[in-house]
């Protein structure tokens, strides 16, 4: 063992959230390594150039959830992070209408009105109630979720913050809330509104990366899971980070590094090594090891116990919990590089919207619909698709006049049917370009020459988000956001608290609270534990908490 | 004019609760009831045929006890039957309290992880019955009153009970609760027709399938008194005579055939009510056995706050089972079917995965082609043999609606579902009948013919049944209660909440 190869924290993964926490314990003065299994860093939040002269944000590919609060405590504006919001969004009908989505309230107000009154009078009470559960759920993101099981003085402190938050809203406005949190996203719509294509437009965020239907109870919660982020204050607000989604983790890589942290890239984990129930460090693919008392994993909770980790050093419930977690691929991705601007038949000239997400889904049936494909193995006939086109915000991302855009796909399955078999293996050339097909056809309804642009295109089924990402089955939120994998439940019960049965062993990716998305939450909440435990037992002197 | 101390809108099985219980406790009661037999859903058959209720599973003894009804009335020494869930191999599986076996006798493979999880699924249920047999918690009663001083007392029961479980049991028990049944089943059960059983018996009466979340408590629900399924000696309708004889033993007033046309209101307070052949009856309380929105019609909306409105109209009941009985020819026996099962409770749901593919078609308004099934064979007072069947998912709003053809399709696809794993059952039979859900909400009043008047998710459940602001059992005029199933803890033929609303009714009297 030599001083070169020890440090104080070695985090596993170079995900925003391995950076993030690595950040953290950097400022914090800790020696950290950050070890990454790709040449690049960022994870999913990850810009890559894979045809000249475009940048694709080929995961995550906009930005919204990432907490104010580390992108002060890092200083990511100082270090290149810049995040431009965008100002709205359409759904396009088959007949050559649209429904637009402005953030302008009145603007959004009379085209609501253009489809239905009555729906242009309920969109102020679903929004309320929407924004009500915002603002109740966004102070808990940054705390830990206590262990209702124990009766330790933290667990009954943030149980009491709990209750305290929850009183607060009166009897009535609690009834509201644990309503809202169980229901389906379709019938909370349902329940406001008329129009299908308003519904419609609406519910996509309920289902994003989700192997839920608009239907199934929970959604609602999906879809507050993608509304309680800001932008400069805009609660709800969603943008483009300049540079791609690969800005964010640069600018925390750049924080990292500037307060003397190392990345290694190129050589993933082969083993997490620990001995007597303490953790000691890890051993590269490439034959490395690196020594640490500490060792933080940005790898979901499956791939870190199960593929990483002696299941003899673990007690036996334990990994029979882990091994039930449920991490279900259900999205695919477009990255498109375009010649020229595709051309929108049905979009006034110049309007704001097209700089937004588009949509073609026309009712909740619809999307329903498309789930019931992916129950059965098989990519949606109809599928929910988010595209954008984030170069008519941010040049940087295509040459001049071209454009590049990104296609998010819901539904497609990780063990996809052929013949009766269901594999992820059977995700081969022929069956991606099916899919694609499947998308681009769905796409033609908003933009007929879509086809003709292209240039480029990489398509991502959820077999290539988990080969080149390492998030199991290519599920972005490494795990599914049911009542059952939330809060203390996530990611399973009695280890909600990022610390795991190895001692110096800790979680510090989105299989952790607050769950997935960009959002650091998970990664800030880690680093703030292993300061907590770490310090207090004497095994980090020195250092403040 | 009659005078009441209070009166009972609806004489299905929690209208018999919450009037014998009033009477018992001194009140001068009358329950109402449109059609001429009195059980609601537990008696309601046509022509003579099995009852639309047609098995015992968790009726609460606390009721019984409250209604004076002796638990171990010959009635109800029914011995429990087993759940044989039938297979197109012809090896079915048999559901007993020491296990599961293949029908020719051997032990099934996965008897002991079926074991194990039904067990932990009683004992949550046990716990949970505690919050069952009072009035949900939550109520803005002063915390040092009595009932303030009982409500924490409860929780402090549930809580210890909690407790005892164990810390890992504990936190199992918060997630599970929160799970889907199609989840909790795979993770401890091979694909196949034990885990379809669970599947199936999570779904039951409900608009969700095996993996919406929320329907690992539809399961834990129906186990609440220990998942011992019974028939009562005579069938389902001697229940409800021995609950009509508890009533009028106990002095209330039964009113058979009568409509009830309004509630009378003065100055926002209940008066009585007007009956459809003229009759205005006074009393101070009124309970429905009807669903909110139907009690609503009754006061008409001015009743209520606009809030309190909307709140009624978005309640959901979807009613999703059909009841399909099947006449037999007189010596029929089952096909396929070794005779000594032929009196179980037979399930047709060969997979999880099947359950959810019935659930699909459900959803955009039509039937499953492949239906879950349940099935008594029985005899009814006329000595004829029937195959009594719930079928799901059937629903209650089918797009172009219950027409004959639909009907008959319906019945078509439960003999031909069937005779895969009772193969030639289609020559037993002589005659079919089949009860829509739009028919049993029209002989019940049940919202959609959901058995249960209001969905059992989690958004509607506890303190938010049948919706929020209206949970215990009051609702708008002064003396006025709700009483039926679409109030907490939920239907099916239990009792609780007809229970639980007459001690409300009278503790707001005190």
């Amino acid at each position: 063992m030599t001083v070169e190869n020890r440090y104080d924290v070695i985090v596993a993964g170079a995900g925003h959230n391995g950076l993030t926490a690595a950040a953290y314990l950097a400022r914090a003065g800790m020696r950290v390594l950050v070890v990454e299994k790709n040449d690049w860093i960022g994870g999913a939040a990850v810009s890559r150039s894979l045809h000249d002269g475009w940048t694709y944000s080929n995961c995550s590919y906009v930005c919204s959830l990432l907490r104010r609060e580390i992108a002060r405590d890092l200083e990511l504006p100082k270090y290149g992070l810049q995040v431009i919001p965008y100002e709205g969004g359409a759904s396009f009908t088959r007949d050559g209408d649209y429904f637009a989505y402005y953030s302008d309230h009145n603007a959004l107000k009379r085209e609501m009105a253009r489809h239905s009154a009555k729906d242009a009078d309920a969109y102020r009470c679903y929004s309320q109630a929407i924004m009500r559960q915002c603002r109740f759920i966004r102070p808990f993101l940054l705390r830990d979720a206590p262990d209702p099981a124990s009766l330790h003085p933290r667990d009954l402190g943030e149980l009491a913050y709990l209750v305290k938050k929850a009183h607060g809203l009166g009897s009535r406005e609690l009834g509201e809330t644990l309503k809202f949190w169980t229901m389906s996203i379709g019938d909370v719509l349902d329940e406001h509104f008329e129009n299908d294509l308003i519904k419609a437009h609406l519910a996509g965020s309920g289902i994003i990366g989700t192997g839920l239907g608009v239907y199934s109870p929970g959604t609602a919660y999906v879809l507050l899971h993608h509304y309680m982020g800001d932008i400069d204050g805009g609660i709800g607000a969603w943008g483009f980070a300049r540079g791609g989604m690969g800005a964010i983790s640069n600018a925390i890589a750049a924080s990292f590094k500037d307060h003397g942290g190392t990345i290694h890239t190129g050589s993933g984990i082969e083993k997490i090594l620990s001995k007597d129930g303490r953790v000691e460090g890890v051993a590269l693919e490439d034959g490395k090891v690196f020594y640490a008392p500490v060792v933080a994993s940005n790898m979901d909770i499956k791939r870190t116990i199960l593929h990483h980790i002696d299941a003899a050093e673990l007690p036996d419930d334990f990994t029979k919990a882990v091994r039930n977690f449920k991490i279900r691929g259900s999205s695919a991705k477009l990255n498109i590089a375009l010649d020229r601007f595709p051309n929108f038949p049905a979009a006034p000239e110049h309007t704001s919207f097209l700089r937004g997400d588009l949509h073609v889904s026309q009712s909740l049936f619809e999307l329903e619909k498309a789930y019931d494909d992916w129950k059965v193995g098989r990519w949606s006939e109809k599928p929910y698709i988010d595209m954008l086109i984030p170069s008519q915000i941010d040049p940087t991302m295509a040459p001049t006049g071209a454009h590049m855009m990104t296609v998010f796909v819901q539904y497609a399955p990780y063990a996809l049917e052929v013949d009766g078999v269901r594999s992820a293996q059977n995700w081969g050339e022929k069956q991606r370009s099916a899919m694609a097909e499947t998308v681009l056809d769905q796409m033609s309804a908003a933009c007929p020459d879509i086809r003709e642009r292209i240039v480029h295109m990489e398509v991502r089924s959820p077999l290539e988000i988990e080969r080149e990402v390492g998030l199991t089955e290519g599920n972005i939120f490494q795990g599914e956001l049911t009542f059952d994998q939330l809060f203390f439940n996530r990611p399973v019960p009695g280890w909600s608290q990022y610390n795991l049965p190895i001692e110096g062993l800790y979680l510090c990716g989105s299989s952790a609270h607050p769950g997935g998305g960009v959002m650091g939450a998970p990664g800030a909440n880690a680093a703030r534990a292993i300061l907590r435990h770490e310090t207090r037992h004497g095994r980090m002197k020195g250092y403040a908490a | 004019m009659s005078q009441f101390d209070a009166i009972v809108i609806g004489g299905g099985v929690n209208g018999l609760v919450a009037g014998t219980l009033l009477s018992r406790r001194g009140k001068n009661v009358c329950i109402i009831e449109k059609s001429s037999r009195f059980g609601g859903m537990a008696s309601y058959s046509v022509d003579g045929g099995p009852t639309l209720a047609h098995s015992l599973y968790n009726l609460s003894p606390r009721v019984l006890s409250d209604i004076g009804i002796d638990p171990q009335h010959p009635v109800l020494s029914g011995k429990p039957v087993s759940t044989v869930s039938l297979s197109e191999d012809g090896r079915h599986i048999v559901f007993k309290n020491e296990g599961i076996f293949w029908s020719e006798g051997a032990k099934h493979p996965e008897s002991d992880a079926w074991t194990d999880l039904t067990q932990q699924l009683i004992t949550y249920g046990g716990l949970l019955r505690q919050l069952a047999e009072a009035p949900p918690p939550g109520g803005q009663k002063a915390i040092l009153s009595r009932g303030g001083l009982n409500e924490l007392l409860r929780l402090a029961k549930l809580g210890i009970g909690l407790k005892k479980l164990g810390k890992s049991e504990m936190r199992r028990f918060l997630q599970v609760i929160l799970s889907n049944v199609h989840d909790i089943v795979i993770d401890d059960l091979p694909e196949g027709p034990v885990a379809g059983m669970l599947a199936a018996d999570a779904i039951w009466g409900s608009a969700t399938g095996p993996r919406s979340p929320g329907t690992v408590f539809n399961l834990i629900y129906r186990l609440g008194h220990g998942g011992n399924i019974t028939q009562p000696a005579g069938g389902m309708s001697a229940l409800t005579d021995l609950m009509v004889e508890a009533a009028q033993k106990a002095g209330c007033v039964l009113m058979p055939e009568t409509e009830v046309s309004r509630i009378v209101l003065h100055d926002d307070t209940v008066s009585g009510v007007a009956t459809n052949n003229g009759r205005t009856l006074t009393a101070p309380i009124v309970l429905s056995n009807l669903a909110p929105r139907p009690t609503s019609r009754m006061t008409g909306p001015s009743a209520f706050d606009i809030e309190a409105m909307r709140r009624v109209r978005i309640i959901r009941a979807r009613g999703t089972a059909a009841k399909v009985n099947l006449r037999l020819k007189d010596d029929a026996t089952l096909p396929g079917l070794p005779s000594e099962l032929a009196h179980e409770r037979l399930i047709y749901a060969p997979s999880v995965e099947y359950v959810e593919a019935a659930f699909n078609p459900v959803k955009y308004r039509q039937m499953s082609k492949a239906p879950v099934i349940e099935a008594f064979k029985r005899q009814t007072a006329d000595g004829a043999n029937w195959l009594s069947t719930i079928v799901q998912y059937a629903p209650s709003d089918i797009e172009g609606s219950w027409t004959e053809t639909a009907k008959e399709q319906l019945a078509q696809i439960t003999v031909e579902t069937l005779s895969r794993a009772l193969p030639g059952l289609g020559d037993q039979i002589s005659g079919i009948q089949v009860i829509t859900p739009d028919q049993i909400e029209s002989a019940t009043g049940a919202p959609g013919g959901h058995w249960h008047h209001a969905e059992m998710s989690l958004d509607q459940l506890l303190t938010l049944r049948p919706a929020n602001g209206m949970a215990r059992y009051s609702m708008g005029p002064k003396g006025l209660f709700q009483c039926g199933a679409a109030t907490h803890p939920g239907g099916d033929v239990m009792g609780l909440a007809g229970r639980n609303a007459a001690l409300a009714a009278l503790e707001a009297q005190a």
